[in-house]
């Protein structure tokens, strides 16, 4: 059986991140959260010193990503993930407050999984994350070819 | 450029002058000509009379000769032909006096001589008579007597000194009306060359100055449309800048609004966690005070716990706080939201096609038909121009009006809410008329800022309904206009373009 899933959490905005991760946790999903504030960091980590991202090749990971990093887009960090042989398994979860089509549309196109739009109002967006928990717990992530 | 209008009107009032004075020139050049002529015409003609009157002295003595030559034939032979011929010689010299005397009159000194002339003639004729009369009485000695003293007297020499004087007068009188006559033609044509020189320079003068304000207007033309090309490199130049300071505006906006609502979000977390402390700490306070109570069944439970005065007031004070906080961030997010729409709005394409506006505003009026139903208001749809235009973009504007129709009706009064238009002058005007509360003069034109409105606030809304209707109008190349007054119901007027073309009020996005 594979590996427990890592979450990787990249979001800038650290009360963002402290609610994503409590709201996880209160739906009752117990998986490692790794926490980055910003896409050099992050991308670092998934890619490794090589820039494969064949460190994790072994490993199961689902990523939250959010598009508005200070250093870079999100968007550049979702096309890196789908275009590495390694990671493009991994699921990739938008969250962002912009809710225009165009840019759901263009996350969908490069490869993410699910998008979310953090509402202002707390309750859709706990719903929302605790819902994401719930999925996390029943989907079964495929780990990376070797 | 004053310079430049002055300078045209002097050479222009130069050409006019030029040409008058060429006129001028002409025409006096032409009187002249026909003054010399008419002067040497008389000249010539003097000139001619003074040889007349030569001839007619002439033709006296001559006449005389005859006469005095035919009398002495008579006296010598008796024959009647040399009486005949005598006689004719008479009657000649008579009228060759009488027309020598009318010819002279002219001329007092010529008129004393040819009177002098007549009296000596006639004194001769009498003489002649005298031999006639001689030679009648056959007294042929005596006749011969007498020719002898009369031949040498005075009357003769008187006649041959008065012709001489007269023949001089004229002769003086023939050369000096000679070279007047001369002179007037010298005149005559000195005139006409030299107004022809005049009028030939006044020609050069002309064709130069034309030429100098062709040339001129050449210049200026050429610069009107280096002007106008500049103009329109100048136009398109502040278009783009306009273009690039309204995207400007339009991504400011964008990013703020975006940028506002991440701490908002945490703002808004933080908040409603604070609620859920706040229900564990009374819960923990009205256990702490109330050790005796039984725990509640669990942590779900959202009865409010049993509290003390003291603490009830505290608990409600903090309920009255994050109520506050968390409908502040609710009316802070919908105004993000409205810019966010707006700006998104701004950003869109739009796309023209054509449109049958009253098939258009009836589906909107079908959307609002429960609305309407509940306002009691009626929704009357007058026959529409069908234009080229954004169809999304026209949904958005007429909805609103239509929206903001029936949401300011007067309570109380059954609504009546009349859609029309008319087209004019390759434009569709339509008009939303309403028999609501009506908008009072001063805020004509604060309701169609952002975020602002106006009357009773007894209505839910942001004042960014008639913002928006207003800026999509204008991007699709027409104007919105209002005309109201308070209880007298509105009549908002859109004015839209029958045909609008992309780029025409040029792309915002």
């Amino acid at each position: 059986m594979s590996k427990p899933v890592t979450i990787i959490m990249i979001e800038d905005d650290e009360g963002h991140a402290r609610l994503i991760e409590r709201n996880i946790r209160r739906s009752g999903v117990n998986n490692d959260i790794k926490p980055f504030t910003n896409g050099t960091d992050a991308i670092r980590y998934l890619f490794g010193t090589d820039g494969t991202g064949s460190v994790h090749k072994d490993e199961a990971l689902l990523v939250l990503l959010d598009l508005n990093l200070p250093d870079m887009s999100g968007i550049d960090i979702l096309r890196r993930v789908k275009e590495s042989a390694h990671l493009k398994h991994a699921p990739v979860v938008v969250l962002t407050t912009t809710d225009d089509a165009q840019e759901i549309k263009r996350c969908y196109d490069l490869g993410c999984n699910v998008y979310i739009t953090k509402p202002v109002n707390y309750e859709s967006f706990a719903n929302a994350i605790r819902q994401l928990g719930l999925f996390f717990s029943v989907i079964q992530v495929p780990q990376a070819e070797t | 450029m004053q310079v430049k209008a002055r300078a045209a009107r002097r050479r222009e009032l130069a050409q006019v002058l030029l040409l008058t004075a060429g006129f001028l020139v002409l025409v006096a050049i032409s009187a002249a000509s026909i003054l010399f002529v008419d002067r040497a015409r008389d000249d010539s003609s003097l000139v001619v009379h003074t040889v007349e009157v030569e001839n007619q002295i002439s033709a006296v003595l001559l006449d005389l000769r005859r006469a005095e030559s035919a009398g002495r034939g008579y006296l010598l032979t008796s024959e009647p032909r040399f009486l005949t011929q005598h006689d004719t010689a008479l009657a000649n010299i008579l009228g060759n006096i009488r027309r020598l005397r009318e010819l002279t009159l002219d001329n007092p000194v010529q008129t004393r001589n040819s009177d002098a002339l007549q009296a000596a003639v006639e004194t001769r004729l009498n003489e002649f008579r005298e031999t006639i009369a001689f030679a009648e009485r056959k007294d042929q000695q005596d006749g011969i007597a007498q020719l002898r003293a009369t031949t040498a007297d005075d009357t003769v020499h008187r006649i041959a000194e008065i012709s001489n004087a007269m023949r001089r007068e004229e002769d003086r009188l023939f050369a000096a009306r000679t070279v007047s006559a001369d002179r007037s033609q010298q005149w005559a044509s000195t005139v006409t060359i030299a107004g022809s020189g005049l009028v030939v320079a006044l020609a050069a003068l002309s064709i130069f100055l034309v030429r100098r304000s062709s040339r001129a207007r050449d210049d200026a033309e050429a610069q009107l449309r280096d002007n106008n090309l500049n103009l329109e490199e100048t136009v398109t130049e502040r278009t783009v800048d306009l273009r690039e300071a309204n995207e400007e505006i339009q991504r400011f906006a964008y990013i703020v609004s975006h940028d506002l609502r991440s701490p908002l979000v945490n703002i808004m977390g933080f908040t409603s966690e604070l609620e859920e402390l706040r229900g564990d700490i009374f819960k923990r306070i009205s256990s702490l005070s109330h050790p005796n109570s039984p725990a509640p069944a669990n942590d779900t439970d959202s009865t409010e716990p049993a509290l003390e005065a003291q603490d009830a007031k505290l608990s409600e004070d903090f309920n009255e706080a994050l109520g506050f906080i968390k409908s502040s961030i609710g009316k802070m997010d919908r105004l993000i939201s409205a810019i966010l729409h707006l700006t998104r709005e701004g950003r869109r394409e739009f796309q023209p096609v054509p449109v049958d506006l009253r098939d258009l505003i009836e589906g909107i009026v079908a959307t609002v038909a429960h609305q309407a139903a509940e306002a009691d208001a009626q929704i009357r749809v007058q026959p529409l121009p069908t234009i080229v235009s954004d169809r999304l973009a026209l949904e958005q504007i007429f909805s609103n009006l239509i929206d903001n129709a029936l949401k300011y009706l007067r309570t109380g009064v059954a609504g009546d809410i009349a859609v029309s238009g008319r087209t004019k002058l390759g434009f569709a005007i339509i008009e939303v008329t309403d028999n609501g509360r009506g908008i009072d003069a001063k805020d004509h034109q604060r309701i169609f800022d952002l975020f602002r409105r106006a009357g009773a606030q007894d209505r839910p809304g942001q004042g960014i309904g008639l913002a928006h209707v207003r800026a999509l109008v204008r991007r699709l190349g027409g104007t919105l206009s209002v005309s109201s007054a308070l209880d007298a119901g509105s009549t908002f007027t859109v004015t839209l373009p029958i045909q609008w073309a992309l780029g025409r009020q040029g792309k915002t996005s």
